[in-house]
């Protein structure tokens, strides 16, 4: 092991979950998932609380042992392998810096733990305090550092023994934004760096767009979609998806006509027709059926080519680069259209009716509830 | 929060208190302390160095005559074996509170604290019981064929130690138990990810930050061992006396009040020097459970 952990790993390893169930009597927090991780890929597991998205990295830590379904990290099963015995990396969510040691020490302690002598774990414990930048800081205690600091240390920690895989629990909820923002960059780099693989939990749908390769989303313990940021946000496979990632307005539509432009006629009485590829899930004559449209796709005016939606206004909200204008349908159902902050709204005002109109490639259709 | 916002005292309804106020809400407590406490402690040692007259000659006794000097020595060797009894006892029971349910840890908890509830005479009454000639345990040690008649165990200075450990060990675990759930599991977790196995985490993360636990604890048994009186004088050997027992003895059936308040004064010296000495690694917040 002491071998291992001297030499630097070229690149991060692959790890492949299959069939994770973790039960808590009746409740199943982790529902049968799988997921492939390529070697130096970042993922990002993304939902509320209580999604499993924890408990799946607490399986993976070796925290928390599942009930059944098997982890294997470069072709090597650790399902049941304890926790030390692992070589993982992990940053947790509340810095965790040990309070009665430097932070050199801190740094050192993994290396210590394998037995590298004191000069040299010291040495590399300095290496490592220069990667994330605070060279300088060792003999300081963790108390006097800042949030953002401690945690770039426990990231130097987390990282000093070239572990092929960095867990990561929340590690930015407990700082303000501007750090946040900072410290996703400086994650992003080392990852770049170091081309370790990354498993990144995280409620915050907008650092997990931003920061992951590839985001897992979870509900109820199960994967409702893994994907690029940007399939998941322009294209999102299922109504759960589409509500959780950004904002999203939901119209409820009957369905007339299929083929090759799917006909739906809305509340209003209005019929639109939708071309077969904003179709997502397969749909049949006389269902239910959802639209789902993006607020800033949404443009204020009817245009040539475009579907129209007529809505009283109910708000106008200005919020800087953006303005929110949101409306109602008639049959009461809300409707919210992002529009750049320097248009000109002429003369509507709140309770007059505008017209927004969609792009046609905008609109995605997915089956209705409640059928 | 603000060291001044700690520092100050509130209403229930969140208004700053005033000054008057607190001292008036401090008042009964220190009167009483003052009267029952600090008045009758100041007269002693007033006595202890004027009667016969102003003199030192009372505590020179105490520190030249080699019977009273080894009494003092012995009691302070026997507050030293019971703390570290009640260290090697209570730590496991401590820390096995923190790893159950806390539903269960209440329950051992109870256990722990039930002892408090019986006077000290009822369990060093019990432990004479179980330590005479013809006890439970002279009979169990026999019965097991571990030794061949009966040992001398009443009236040793082990049985002094060992009843006094048990009448003590509440309060070495309940400040050991505080310190130990005060560390964040994840720092447990954190060490055993970075590569600690179990003994090591326990090495060089929870002995470490329950140190704080240990001293509170250890603290609170040793000063309260010196002055015990009850234990040493039931269980103890009559040729082995404690201080406690010492300065009964001269206040009771020597009436040699001026010495007995100079044992006492030098004792009231030694604990004052232990308290300022620790009072750099003891917080008295965190004998209170504060972290």
């Amino acid at each position: 092991m002491t071998d291992e952990a001297n030499k630097p790993s070229a690149a991060g390893a692959s790890i492949h979950i299959r069939a994770l169930e973790k039960r808590y009597g009746p409740v199943r927090a982790v529902d049968g998932v799988d997921i492939d991780i390529a070697a130096g890929e970042f993922l990002a597991l993304l939902g509320p609380s209580g999604s499993g998205k924890t408990t799946i990295l607490m399986a993976l830590a070796g925290f928390e042992f599942p009930t059944s379904g098997t982890i294997t990290v470069d072709g090597e099963d650790l399902t049941y392998l304890p926790a030390n015995k692992r070589n993982l990396g992990m940053v947790f969510q509340n810095y965790t810096l040990f309070p009665h040691m430097s932070i050199l020490d801190n740094v050192a302690f993994p290396l210590k733990m394998r037995g590298v002598s004191k000069a040299e774990r010291h040495a590399r414990a300095q290496q490592a305090l220069a990667t994330v930048r605070l060279e300088g800081y060792g003999e300081r205690t963790a108390s006097q550092l800042s949030g953002g600091q401690q945690q770039r240390v426990a990231l130097a920690r987390a990282i000093v023994y070239h572990p092929r895989v960095l867990l990561m629990d929340e590690p930015l909820s407990a700082l303000d934004k501007n750090l946040r923002e900072e410290m996703q960059l400086e994650i992003k780099r080392l990852h770049a760096e170091l081309g370790i693989t990354v498993i990144f939990v995280t409620h915050d749908q907008g650092e997990a767009l931003t920061m992951a390769d590839r985001v897992a989303v979870l509900k109820d313990g199960r994967i409702q979609q893994i994907g690029p940021s940007r399939a998941l946000y322009e294209r999102p496979e299922n109504l759960f998806t589409a509500g959780f990632i950004g904002e999203m307005n939901f119209i409820d539509v009957d369905v007339q006509a299929v083929g090759e432009q799917f006909r739906v006629a809305l509340p209003s009485g209005e019929v639109w027709d939708v071309p077969a590829s904003a179709v997502v899930e397969p749909v049949k004559v006389g269902e239910k059926a959802v639209l789902a449209v993006r607020p800033e796709r949404l443009q204020l005016g009817a245009g040539d080519g475009r579907y129209s939606l007529h809505v009283t206004l109910r708000d106008i909200v200005y919020a800087g680069a953006a303005l929110l204008l949101i409306g109602a349908l008639p049959n009461g159902k809300e409707i919210r259209a992002r529009i750049p902050g320097a248009s000109n709204l002429g003369p509507l005002a709140i309770g007059s009716v505008a017209t927004f109109s969609v792009p046609k490639d905008a609109a995605l259709l997915y089956r209705g509830l409640g059928q | 929060m603000s060291a001044a916002g700690r520092s100050a005292f509130w209403h229930s309804d969140g208004r700053r208190l005033s000054g008057f106020s607190a001292l008036l809400l401090l008042c009964p407590f220190f009167v009483i302390i003052g009267f029952v406490f600090l008045y009758p402690l100041a007269k002693l040692l007033v006595i202890s160095v004027m009667e016969p007259e102003p003199t030192l000659a009372n505590y020179a006794k105490v520190v030249t005559n080699p019977v009273y000097a080894r009494v003092l020595l012995r009691t302070l060797w026997t507050a030293v074996l019971v703390t570290v009894t009640c260290v090697v006892l209570g730590f496991p029971v401590a820390y096995f509170m923190t790893r159950i349910r806390s539903a269960l840890a209440a329950v051992v908890a109870i256990c722990v604290i039930l002892p408090l509830w019986s006077s000290v005479l009822v369990r060093t009454a019990a432990w004479a019981y179980l330590l005479e000639r013809h006890g439970l345990v002279n009979t169990g040690l026999q019965a097991i064929g571990l030794t061949d008649g009966p040992l001398q165990l009443l009236y040793t200075q082990s049985a002094v130690v060992i009843a006094m450990a048990h009448v003590l060990l509440p309060f070495m675990i309940l400040p050991l138990y505080g310190a130990l759930r005060s560390i964040p599991n994840d720092y447990m977790r954190a060490a055993s990810v970075l590569g600690a196995p179990n003994h090591r985490i326990f090495l060089e993360v929870v002995l470490p930050l329950s140190l704080p636990g240990v001293v509170s604890g250890s603290l609170l048994v040793f000063l309260t061992a010196l002055g015990f009186f009850i234990t040493p004088a039931l269980l103890g050997s009559p040729q082995e006396l404690m201080i406690a027992t010492l300065v009964s003895q001269q206040i009771r059936e020597v009436l040699d009040w001026p010495f007995a308040a100079a044992l006492v004064g030098t004792l009231t010296l030694f604990v004052t020097f232990l308290a300022l000495v620790f009072s750099k690694t003891l917080r008295f917040d965190r004998l209170m459970g504060a972290s």
